[in-house]
């Protein structure tokens, strides 16, 4: 075992040990996407991988204090984009844990049938995970799974205008001096002309406008193509 | 003054932000109630107090909780339990929507099709290497005219030497082994099988598209109808393409290594498998490509939108238009 490695937990149940993440496992025994199972002071972790999950890369290159990206334990959290939750697993670990012992609600919402598929299995086992099959952009038909505003919001959607889907959904359902997560997809915005940094610089003006942009985190190497934005409501 | 509801309360709120009246249920309810209120707001529709509410107050606007432009005021919240509840019907109906998307024709039809295509390459690869196979034994058999009924006939036979006779050439000089005569015998069968198989996905590919797609199907015919539908993610993106975009779809690497590095651009995708261009000279298949793709999107948008479905004569009239290009245009241009 790596005993001279750092250990640093993020949260009560994320864990950064060297360049690896780990959180604590809440389905134990079982590993979503055959991410390895590790035991650290006899607690069973499952490896959060930053190449599958742009949460995870954002932890990890982020020049603040990783802990800061995470919400609150227990705390009701709103992702849109959801996809098939390796993200979301994760999350849930540390959001809700075994059984949902921390009592936490994260709402999922994606708009595709076959990740939905993905995510009612997950669901299923892991109670606090809510699963929407909807819109991100029509936030009528599953706003009313949120009766408070949230402090922590995720948005990784990969289609065009993505900045106005994460300024809406911002403005409607994140408290003031909540965090907002926005990955950006550059290669989704259709401006065949413009290049990956234009279509960033666009993106923060265009966030600046109304929020308290706190960092911008470039992707690449993880994620190609892709920056993570990390606002506070003002 | 403004109307607000979720699944569980609603409330009439003015301008400054107080609430006038307030219809709050706090009644123990099923799930299978609460799918269903939270199905009414999803479509639409007001929950059951907000419509007390809104006979109270008819001039209200109602406005679905988590709306922009609302003042800010003390939204009524649902009980620890009625979130619990909330949470588990919202599972249900997403679950209901899974099962539900196993009706949508257009994932059906790209099931088929991707599956049809894999197939067809997988089948045509393993019949090369059954052919190259068998001529190492049987070197002065020749396979050009008759391929396809290579593996039918080998999975018929019980021995090499058969084969020979009935194909009428010189026994094998050697022998395979019996082990290995019948790995041989066997991969010929599953080529024989493949056939079979590809013909019923086919089969199943053309009664799908001849319902969903029937205009398009009756154009081109349905295998290049399923294609186009397939390729366009969907019938309501196709009746949603430009025509010139149908005209290129399954040619995307040319067409963008033409906007790329200029090179000339396609002139059909997926279309070209249609006689009237595949078997037109190479000088008129651009014009023709262009008409028919033009048709096929009158035709996407009749199936799509629900139009009179296209018929034989319209059809001739198409066809009427190909011959017209191709007697006009009947030596190349001269350069």
């Amino acid at each position: 075992m790596a005993k001279n490695r750092r250990m640093r937990p993020l949260s009560d149940s994320v864990l950064l040990e060297g360049r690896s993440l780990w959180s604590v496992n809440a389905n134990p025994g079982v590993a979503i996407r055959g991410e390895s199972l590790r035991k650290f002071r006899g607690v069973e972790h499952r490896r959060w991988d930053p190449n599958r999950s742009k949460l995870a890369a954002a932890l990890l290159r982020t020049r603040n204090d990783p802990s800061d990206l995470l919400p609150q334990a227990g705390s009701t959290v709103l992702y849109l984009g959801a996809g098939h939750g390796t993200t979301i697993s994760h999350l849930h670990d540390h959001l809700c844990g075994s059984g949902n012992q921390k009592s936490g609600r994260l709402i999922a919402v994606d708009l595709a049938p076959r990740c939905l598929r993905d995510l009612t299995y997950l669901a299923e086992q892991r109670p606090g995970l809510v699963p929407v099959l909807g819109d991100a952009r029509k936030f009528e038909t599953w706003g009313v799974l949120l009766p408070r505003k949230v402090n922590w919001l995720f948005q990784d959607v990969a289609q065009a205008g993505q900045v106005e889907i994460f300024t809406s959904a911002v403005r409607r359902f994140l408290s003031k001096d909540g965090i907002g997560l926005l990955s950006l997809k550059a290669a989704s915005e259709r401006h065949r002309e413009a290049s990956e940094p234009d279509v960033f610089a666009a993106a923060i003006a265009q966030l600046s406008q109304e929020l308290e942009l706190i960092e911008h985190i470039n992707l690449t190497g993880f994620e190609d193509q892709h920056a993570l934005f990390v606002v506070r409501r003002r | 003054m403004w109307l607000w509801y979720s699944w569980h309360s609603a409330a009439v709120v003015n301008e400054e932000g107080d609430v006038l009246d307030i219809e709050s249920n706090d009644a123990r309810f099923s799930v299978h109630a609460v799918k269903q209120r939270l199905q009414r707001i999803a479509n639409g529709l007001l929950s059951p107090e907000a419509e007390i509410l809104a006979e109270r107050f008819p001039d209200a606007k109602p406005i679905v909780h988590g709306s922009e432009g609302l003042p800010e005021f003390d939204v009524p919240q649902p009980t620890e339990q009625q979130i619990g509840l909330a949470d588990e019907a919202s599972l249900l109906l997403a679950k209901e929507g899974v099962a539900i998307s196993a009706a949508d024709p257009d994932r059906r039809l790209e099931h088929l099709s991707r599956a049809s295509e894999e197939l067809r390459t997988l089948h045509l690869s393993m019949e090369a290497q059954l052919i190259e196979w068998v001529g190492l034994f049987l070197p002065s058999a020749r396979f050009e005219t008759n391929r396809g009924s290579v593996a039918g006939r080998l999975s018929e036979v019980a021995s090499l030497t058969e084969f020979a006779t009935a194909l009428e050439v010189d026994d094998a000089h050697e022998q395979p082994t019996p082990s290995e005569w019948k790995a041989l015998h066997g991969w010929a069968v599953m080529v024989a099988n493949q056939r079979r198989q590809l013909d019923q996905l086919e089969h199943a590919i053309r009664v799908s598209a001849q319902a969903h797609l029937p205009s398009v199907s009756t154009l081109v015919g349905p295998l290049l109808a399923a294609r186009l539908c397939v390729e366009a993610h969907g019938r309501s993106r196709l009746a949603r393409l430009p025509s010139g975009t149908v005209q290129v779809l399954g040619a995307e690497k040319a067409f963008f290594n033409h906007l790329r590095n200029g090179s000339a651009p396609p002139k059909h995708g997926h279309i070209f498998m249609h006689p009237w261009i595949s078997r037109s000279p190479r000088w008129i298949r651009g014009k023709i490509a262009r008409m028919l793709a033009s048709k096929i999107s009158i035709a996407a948008r009749i199936d799509a939108f629900g139009g009179t479905p296209m018929k034989q004569e319209d059809v001739d009239k198409v066809e009427a238009k190909v011959e017209a290009i191709r007697t006009e245009f009947s030596t190349p241009k001269r350069r």
